[in-house]
């Protein structure tokens, strides 16, 4: 287990120069670069600039040079430890990214809480209870829930919000509090509103793991040692929780640490759709503005956390099921 | 159970590991001023200022209202005086939407007033030519000061004249509108502390207008910089080590780029300014907080210091449709950028039932917001290239375009059919007869031109085939850029089908359409004309030399006829070529010739077709204002265009939130 541990761990950096090649390539294969669409933007906005002062911008942001060395220079400040610097924010990308971490973490951090809260007795309690009026509705509401797009929801709910209470459910702080320093007033408003996004964004995947909880448990329930111990006369609740839901938690667990990077990115659509300051608007506005550094470090942030998880995901399944570790060294 | 604890533990501290720097020191402190109270003179009229300021004066903070004035305050109309205080919530699209931010500053020498056709004088006293129009001298306001209390001088001219435009390392290639036509620099020369002359080889008539844009309109550098502060970061002034070490420390690889960071009025808050508002934290954060400038050079009728309000807050909104839901609801003091047309009804219905905004409708000094643009250079097939630059396709496919229709459905009624010719009233106006050209809907006769030029074939569809027995299939690039663009391609589509030209439309991200039209692959686009109100300086697109970066497709090859001085290319057809000389002659005549030559310009321009004109005078761009019911002296009436830095142009530090 641990040749296997330090194996992945020591392939890590190699990975990840293969990623920064892969990454660059992908966000430069857009059509046109960064000028080109700085350009369009203030076209689009009655201004447009002519050819010298493109030029001049150009140089300024290094465009002129060929691709390689624009690589090159990313790869430079990387192997510095920096993440290059954003040309659209002209400042370092570490600290745009940073600003952003906390209300990304905290914001996915709920809406896994929510998730799991929500899913797993309702899992439970949908297979314990298989065919029973509860259990369809609960069905609907699941195939409603993960054919729903979360983003629409968003706009939905903002709506219904909006027309009914007057209310605006965009962002994640009221407005004294959106620039103020960490507090613990800021924090308690920050809980105020991360309620919602958290919910929209739990929908889905709370239909989704409450269905494979179902699916999972139902395989379990009639295996013959559940009939035994039955049979023995254990009180169903005890023996439905203390053996096949530990088994019907397998195949979630080996998912978990694909939460890592969903943790980091934040969701792309929703959080712009509802305005959040997470690190989701700042990704999609650097692809589209072709912010090729910024676009590209948190691409590559989000390669990292991949692998990191996913060999997460592989220790926690040996911790939790003791067949796996045996089976392996 | 215990095991199941340490997983939840194991992944919440994984998760703190993968949280690198997740505080990035944020603190940003407004500027204070370091300027030290002095005796006041005794004034010439009294003067007032704002409770905040005046808390500022009694605690020795700051120098006496008096003090801060110039001797000559610049005193803004407005139809009532105003109340001191409240903030102005606007939103804006980030960092690359800086230019929203610079029309609401409009930091300028001279600006142009509400009706976007008077230029009024703000930082310069006068601005005067000689009688050939070849020297200009622009006179400033004698005392006024830098929001950090500095003074301005024409020192601060000079060093941009000096150090800025003429630094290879800044400004690689000399702006047009500072070059002669030889290519030598325009001279620039300091006649006294308030007074700068410029002089041109040849008559220049466009100086003053040339002075109401030179901000920092698209990161171009301002003609006047705060000299004294910005020479710690230029290298002809700075010590090279301790240079050295700032470029190295914000993560830059130059000085240059040191340099644009810092004279940055966005993204530095510690470099001075003159608007009636200066930054007070970065562009790129949250909420970008503009706060009252003490030495703002404005008053009001009755002596009290400009402005009213004593912040503007522009909020970040990662989508045009968050900003759109905040205005609804009413949390936007003043928007009209980013505000969609189509959401005209739900704003009317809900101004009505919230009460808490009005709704002004700002139209443009002319031009139209959707046209279509034929390639007359198109190279990779000849005989569309043929066909585009024949004259009697182009009215005939004027005529195919249902207007009416458009203007109903994409525009909600808002606008008027029309070419791209200034609006009524403008003395640029070439007459209805000009603007309503060919803007009628009559396939009949647009049938007939078709037929008469050789199209009088058909294939089994109903379209119409070249001679050579080729069908007539042109494709139309959109781009959804300045509204409802996908509609109207649609609509003229089907219009064009109906007289039986096949269109194939595309719509096409902007960056690759942009690049097409570089490379001369654009057979026709959908494209709006704004600049009509401005047809000889800026980014006018009524001149077939400038960059296709900001200019349209209906040349590309003249283009590169003029670069190369008749060598490679096209050579324009005899219009075009008038139409270039017009542009010359209008900037060596005084302003009585330069109506003439306007209007004879925008007369060939129309007979031409080199743009073909849909609806126009609509409210979509940028003309559709929300504003708090309580903000007074905001102009219902406003023209709206770039070059008139709108809102800026409705004198936004006048504007006040009544108790």
């Amino acid at each position: 287990m641990l040749r296997f541990i330090v194996t992945r761990l020591l392939l890590l950096p190699l990975l990840m120069l293969l990623f920064t090649v892969v990454v660059f390539a992908m966000v430069q294969a857009p059509p046109g670069d960064f000028l080109t669409s700085y350009v369009a933007m203030l076209a689009s906005s009655g201004s447009s600039m002519d050819a010298t002062q493109v030029e001049a911008l150009k140089q300024q942001f290094g465009l002129d040079q060929p691709i390689y060395i624009q690589y090159l220079r990313w790869l430079e400040s990387l192997v510095h430890g920096e993440l290059g610097l954003s040309l659209e924010y002209q400042r370092p990308n570490s600290e745009l990214i940073g600003e952003r971490m906390l209300v990304t973490v905290l914001l996915a951090l709920f809406a896994f809480v929510i998730t799991w809260i929500v899913a797993i007795p309702a899992g439970i309690y949908a297979a314990m209870h298989k065919n029973t009026v509860l259990d369809y509705l609960f069905a609907v509401l699941n195939y409603i829930g993960v054919a729903t797009p979360n983003f629409m929801l968003a706009l939905i709910l903002m709506w219904i919000c909006f027309s009914n209470f007057g209310l605006m459910i965009t962002g994640l702080f009221s407005p004294q509090y959106t620039q103020a320093p960490w507090s613990v007033a800021r924090f308690i408003d920050l809980l105020k509103h991360i309620w919602l996004p958290a919910i929209v964004l739990g929908v889905a995947g709370t239909a989704r793991l409450m269905r494979i909880m179902r699916a999972n448990l139902l395989d379990e329930l009639n295996k013959p040692y559940v009939v035994m111990a039955r049979a023995k006369g254990m009180s169903e609740w005890t023996l439905v929780v203390k053996y096949p839901v530990r088994l019907a938690f397998n195949p979630i667990i080996s998912t978990i640490g694909w939460y890592l990077p969903q943790l980091f990115s934040g969701s792309l659509i929703v959080a712009t759709v509802m305005n959040l300051p997470n690190i989701g608007p700042l990704l999609l506005r650097s692809l589209i503005q072709q912010d090729m550094y910024l676009a590209g470090s948190i691409l590559l942030i989000y390669c990292g956390l991949t692998i990191v998880g996913t060999l997460i995901s592989d220790i926690l399944l040996a911790l939790f099921d003791p067949r796996i570790r045996m089976e392996g060294t | 159970m215990m095991k199941r604890l340490t997983v939840f533990l194991i992944v919440c501290l994984c998760v703190l590991i993968a949280v690198p720097s997740a505080f990035a020191g944020e603190a940003k402190k407004a500027p204070e001023s370091k300027a030290a109270p002095t005796k006041a003179a005794a004034p010439a009229m009294k003067y007032k200022e704002a409770p905040v300021l005046a808390a500022l004066v009694k605690a020795g903070k700051l120098p006496a209202v008096e003090k801060r004035l110039p001797e000559n305050p610049l005193v803004v109309p407005a139809d009532e005086i105003g109340q001191y205080g409240g903030a102005w919530r606007r939103g804006f699209l980030g960092p690359s939407d800086f230019n929203g931010v610079n029309r609401v500053i409009y930091d300028v020498l001279a600006r142009f007033g509400p009706d976007g056709a008077t230029i009024e004088m703000k930082l310069a006293e006068s601005v005067t030519p000689s009688a050939d129009f070849k020297t200009w001298t622009v006179k400033l306001r004698k005392g006024m000061k830098w929001s950090d209390g500095s003074p301005f001088t024409t020192d601060d001219i000079m060093y941009w004249y000096k150090d800025v435009l003429q630094n290879k390392d800044l400004v690689p290639k000399i702006p047009s509108w500072m070059q002669n036509k030889d290519g030598s620099t325009v001279l620039v020369e300091k006649v006294d502390s308030l007074a700068v002359k410029w002089t041109f080889k040849e008559t220049n008539t466009n100086f003053l207008l040339e002075l109401t844009t030179k901000d920092y309109g698209d990161r171009l550098y301002p003609i006047f910089q705060p000299s004294k502060y910005l020479k710690q970061f230029h290298a002809s002034y700075a010590k090279k080590e301790a240079l050295d070490k700032m470029v190295a420390d914000a993560k830059f690889k130059t000085w240059t780029e040191l340099y644009a960071s810092k004279q940055s009025p966005f993204e530095n808050p510690e470099r001075p300014g003159m608007a009636a508002w200066t930054a007070s934290n970065r562009i790129s954060d949250q909420i970008f907080i503009l706060k009252r400038n003490p030495y703002y050079i404005g008053v009001d009728k009755a002596g009290n210091q400009l402005p009213y309000m004593d912040e503007v807050q522009i909020k970040f909104f990662a989508d045009a449709q968050a900003l759109n839901l905040a205005a609804i609801a009413g949390e936007l003091d003043e928007q009209e950028r980013h505000i969609n047309l189509l959401n005209y009804p739900v704003l009317k219905e809900n101004e009505q039932k919230l009460g808490k905004y009005k709704i002004f409708l700002w139209s443009s000094p002319g031009g139209f917001d959707a046209g279509v643009i034929f390639n007359q250079t198109y190279a990779k097939d000849p005989e569309l290239g043929k066909l585009f630059a024949n004259k009697d396709f182009r009215i005939a496919m004027s005529l195919a375009i249902n207007r009416k229709q458009i203007n109903e459905s994409a525009f909600l009624g808002t606008g008027e059919p029309r070419q791209g010719v200034p609006k009524k009233g403008h003395p640029f106006y070439p007459g209805d007869e000009y603007a309503l050209k060919y803007t009628e809907y009559n396939p009949t006769e647009a049938n007939r031109l078709l037929d008469s030029i050789g199209l009088n074939k058909k294939d089994a569809e109903g379209f119409r085939l070249f001679p050579s027995g080729k069908r007539v299939m042109i494709e139309l690039s959109v781009v959804e850029v300045f509204g409802p663009y996908r509609d109207i391609g649609t609509l003229v589509t089907k219009d064009f089908e109906k007289v039986g030209v096949k269109v194939n439309m595309q719509i096409r991200e902007r960056a690759l359409h942009f690049q097409m039209r570089q490379a001369n692959d654009l057979q026709a686009e959908m494209w709006n004309q704004d600049t009509a109100g401005f047809p000889f300086t800026g980014s006018t697109k009524y001149d077939f030399r400038r960059d296709l970066y900001g200019n349209l497709t209906y040349g590309p090859l003249w283009k590169q006829w003029y670069d190369t001085n008749g060598k490679e290319g096209v050579e324009p057809p005899a219009d075009a070529k008038k139409i270039v000389e017009l542009q010359d002659r209008a900037k060596t005549v005084g302003p009585a010739e330069q109506v003439k030559i306007a209007q004879e310009l925008f007369k060939l321009w129309v007979d031409n077709m080199f743009e073909i004109g849909t609806v126009g005078l609509t409210a979509t761009d940028q003309g559709v204002a929300v504003v708090n019911a309580k903000l007074h002296n905001v102009p219902a009436n406003l023209t709206k265009d770039w070059p008139l830095r709108t809102p800026g142009n409705g004198r936004p530090e006048v504007w006040f939130f009544k108790q």
